[in-house]
């Protein structure tokens, strides 16, 4: 790697060749404003508040244009800078509303720290300001369907025009008009329309543009915890910060306030989309399911506890579970699929404990070509299988061999397990450089790896393919179906299919384990309530067969239990019980029956994310600059006027002022 | 685009200010108009077809009078840019107008050299002879008055353009005589010698 030294406020320091001065500043922890430069949209030298002095030069220079080169001596702390940024910070103010106390950006606003640091004490401005639309909130203006526009607190630092035109493709913002009256602006005030708009809100240092869904919903001193998280809402894995808002736990409202993008340059970069952004309420709705539902003698649901529900679903499992079969959404973690997967083993196992039976020829035969026996638990999402399944998309049953298996009885081409997505190509501009695949599931690969989807990780996904288990509902050959969809309403794909069926009562028994009430689980005869994303730890493959852990941020709604807590009783119903205790159990042994599988390497040893302490709200804060503190937090105090001036220890020959006679 | 139906669009909903481009009649250009595009348009790499936003957008204000909306639209897509781009350009340069303009547009350039010698003097003078303030257009069509930011023709100071032509070093008591000649003798009656668009001369 090419290298040069330079200098800056006295301190050597050795960066990468092609760098520039103020990146070379952040990366050390040197402290130079800047609004129109942002790692994510590059260079654009239109504010101006990165000046710094630099020798032999003639002039003061901006330090985000300007590239390192050896023996350059840079100083930020000079004089002549400090005057000359201070003046660069009044003509900034001079327009800009002095409304931050109603602004939401207020609290996380560079604009607001910056000027404290580096701006003069007081304006000289004594004419009217400027406005464009109104004054104060009532100059908010409509910016498309996700977005709020103030104009005047805009500072023309063009970083949202930048966006759209660089990252989204299509440059639907612009400057308008010149001089004193610029102003951002859509062509005929259509606003922004976009797949990744929220984003804007991000890249704005000001409150120019923020988002309808966070607009005057909470400050970010009131909401100090946030927990570092991951999207689930499609393929890509999105790394992001879930923001909880402070009450006690009686009030009501949800705890949820907004999801930002957590910066990750080989998942997501800076951004993400507005469905991950603005779709997770309904994590807290009202049709969130709370309580475990039995469907009674006459036919309606009515809430029981979980030992009833076990105990009753047991009853009812026993006597169909040979014909007994699963269907997953890829919203399911890692460690569930891997449940799922003991759990099929262990039946598959118990009914071939029972004896042969009659029409075991076709159905051994099948056993035999996927593979020693092995129950046969692939979906054929790839189309018709010509040859044996390789041994990647096989299961390595762990311990128990056991006697020879096969599939149960009406075994022949329907599997165990079958997994299902929605496949939606979203439409984005041809240009865009941030793209959002089209498979709203998150854990797709996750399913290849343990042998319910065909093809390996690095294929691309295409629609699920579940025509084998629907075939065999509509025929009548499944006598139970457990349905798990831990995700949002339709991202399991079509299940239409199953309410059919079940109204021409070719389905005896439905059961659905998931979050919400949805169609499906208005039809099933038992509902059991599970985890959504934020209320458990758990491990997902994205679709660069990246391993990522989506953490614990709000508690499980009612009696809500998480997934595999679900799935250890419902194997107990089953009478195949499998003994573990907790999620890392369950993680351990999949690190260790799967030691060899691409993927799961380090799936014991993922960490995920803890609420931010309180104190150190500001580190969580600032969406737009969060990237930022990964070089530069430890230039600054966790709280903003923590540092109680009293406590700093006096250096040695300073007498204290209160002593002063 | 909705994401979630419990979402709150419905918050306070003010109009901008701005005044949005006349939306005007469906527009082309004519097939000469369009034959000269393809031609300014040969000037510049393929690869950087939007440099010819300029020429088009003048060819596009000659053919209808005035850009309006649809012309914007209708040069985006010649272009392959967005109609925020273009409106970007039309909007910062004076000499596009977004709204219909006289015969004669006037425009007295306020910029510092002019201003020293008294253009706010010859905006008076015109104000007073034609009944119109900057920005506005006469009655009958013939005049529009703007006041424009620097000319390019500081060392003859106050200059005044009248559509593409300059008028030079126009004293305050010369412009009522202007107004005059141009009602007399149209265009011919301009002292320039710069002509912006040279298309546009037989």
């Amino acid at each position: 790697m090419d290298t040069v030294t330079l200098t800056i406020d006295g301190r050597r320091i050795t960066v990468e060749k092609g760098k520039t001065v103020l990146q070379a500043a952040l990366e050390h922890s040197i402290s130079i404003p800047y609004y129109c430069y942002h790692p994510g949209i590059g260079v654009d030298g239109s504010c101006r508040v990165c000046i710094v002095k630099i020798e032999k030069m003639p002039k003061l220079q901006i330090a985000c244009s300007t590239v390192c080169a050896d023996g350059q001596i840079v100083s930020t702390q000079t004089p002549d800078v400090v005057e000359a940024r201070a003046g660069i910070f009044e003509f900034l103010l001079i327009n800009h509303p002095l409304d931050c106390p109603v602004c939401d950006k207020g609290g996380e606003c560079p604009l607001q720290d910056y000027s404290y640091t580096f701006g003069p004490d007081q304006s000289r401005m004594e004419f009217a300001r400027r406005t464009f639309d109104g004054e104060g909130v009532r100059a908010d203006v409509d910016f498309g369907p996700t977005l709020m526009l103030n104009r005047n607190r805009c500072i023309l630092c063009t970083r949202c025009i930048r966006f759209m035109r660089d990252i989204d493709g299509d440059a639907q913002i612009n400057i308008i008009d010149r001089g004193y009256g610029s102003e951002i602006a859509t062509f005929q005030e259509e606003g922004v329309h976009s797949l990744i708009s929220g984003n804007l809100m991000d890249v704005c240092p000001v409150g120019a543009i923020t988002t309808r869904d966070y607009r005057f919903k909470s400050r970010p001193w009131d909401n100090p915890e946030a927990v570092d998280t991951i999207c689930t809402l499609c393929s890509k894995g999105c790394n992001t910060t879930a923001w909880l808002r402070a009450k006690p736990e009686w009030a009501k409202g949800a705890s949820l306030i907004r999801f930002t993008p957590r910066f990750n340059p080989d998942v997501n970069g800076y951004w993400m989309c507005d469905i991950g952004r603005f779709e997770y309420h309904w994590v807290e709705s009202e049709d969130r399911l709370r309580r475990p539902l039995v469907r009674d003698e006459r036919g309606v649901q009515q809430p029981a506890s979980w030992n009833d529900v076990v105990s009753r679903l047991g009853d009812r499992l026993v006597q169909a579970r040979e014909g007994l079969r699963f269907l997953l959404s890829a919203h399911a973690s890692n460690e569930e699929f891997f449940l799922f997967s003991r759990l099929a083993e262990k039946l598959a196992v118990a009914e071939s404990a029972r004896g042969p039976r009659e029409d075991s020829e076709s159905s051994s035969a099948a056993a035999r070509a996927s593979g020693g026996g092995a129950p046969r638990a692939v979906n054929n999402a790839r189309g018709p299988r010509e040859e044996p399944a390789p041994p990647t998309q096989q299961l390595r049953w762990g311990g128990e061999p056991g006697p020879p298996t096969r599939q149960p009885r009406w075994g022949g081409d329907v599997p165990l397990i079958s997994v299902g997505w929605r496949y939606r190509p979203k439409s984005q501009p041809e240009p865009a450089t941030f793209r959002v695949p089209p498979v709203d599931a998150p854990n797709v690969n996750g399913a290849r790896s343990f042998g319910f989807v065909g093809g390996t990780l690095a294929d691309q996904v295409a629609q699920a393919d579940l025509s084998a288990i629907r075939a065999a509902v509509e025929a009548g050959q499944v006598s139970a179906l457990f349905v798990f969809d831990p995700g949002p309403e339709g991202s399991i794909g079509d299940t239409e299919w199953i309410l059919r069926a079940r109204a021409r009562g070719v389905l005896p028994l439905l059961i659905v384990q998931g979050v919400l009430l949805t169609d499906l689980a208005r039809a099933a005869d038992f509902v059991l309530p599970g985890a959504s994303w934020v209320e458990k730890e758990a491990s997902y493959m994205n679709d660069q067969g990246r391993l990522q852990g989506v953490s614990r941020a709000i508690p499980l709604p009612g009696e809500a239990i998480e997934d595999w807590e679900i799935l250890v009783k419902v194997s107990v119903a089953l009478g195949v019980p499998l003994d573990y205790t907790n999620a890392a159990h369950i993680r351990a042994d999949i690190a260790t029956r799967f030691d060899d599988r691409k993927g799961f390497e380090g799936l014991a040893t993922l960490e995920f994310g803890r609420p931010v302490a309180a104190q150190n709200w500001l580190q969580a804060s600032n969406p737009s600059e969060r990237w930022k503190w990964d070089f530069m937090f430890q230039d600054l105090p966790p709280v903003k006027g923590a540092v109680d001036p009293l406590a700093v220890p006096m250096p040695a020959g300073v007498i204290p002022l209160r002593e002063v006679k | 685009m909705t994401f979630h139906p419990k979402m709150a669009y419905d918050a306070t909903f003010h109009k901008s200010a701005r005044t949005l481009e006349d939306e005007g009649p469906p527009f082309v250009y004519t097939p000469e108009n369009r034959a000269r595009f393809e031609e300014i348009v040969k000037r510049y790499p393929p690869d950087r077809r939007r440099s010819a936003v300029l020429p088009a957008l003048y060819l596009a204000q000659d053919q209808a009078g005035y850009i309006t909306a649809n012309a914007i639209r209708y040069v985006a897509g010649l272009l392959s840019i967005t109609p925020a781009d273009v409106e970007d350009v039309v909007s910062f340069y004076t000499m596009f107008h977004t709204k219909p303009v006289g015969t004669f547009v006037v425009q007295v350039c306020r910029t510092l050299s002019c201003a020293l010698n008294g253009a706010e003097r010859v905006t008076e003078s015109l104000t007073a002879k034609l009944g119109i303030k900057p920005g506005e257009t006469d009655r009958s069509g013939t005049f529009t008055l703007v006041e424009v930011e620097c000319l390019g023709a500081c060392d003859r100071a106050p200059v005044v353009m009248v559509n593409d032509a300059w008028h030079e070093r126009l004293t305050p008591e010369d412009a009522p005589r202007l107004v005059d000649d141009l009602r007399a003798r149209g265009e011919a009656a301009v002292s320039g010698c710069h002509h912006v668009i040279e298309q546009r001369k037989p």
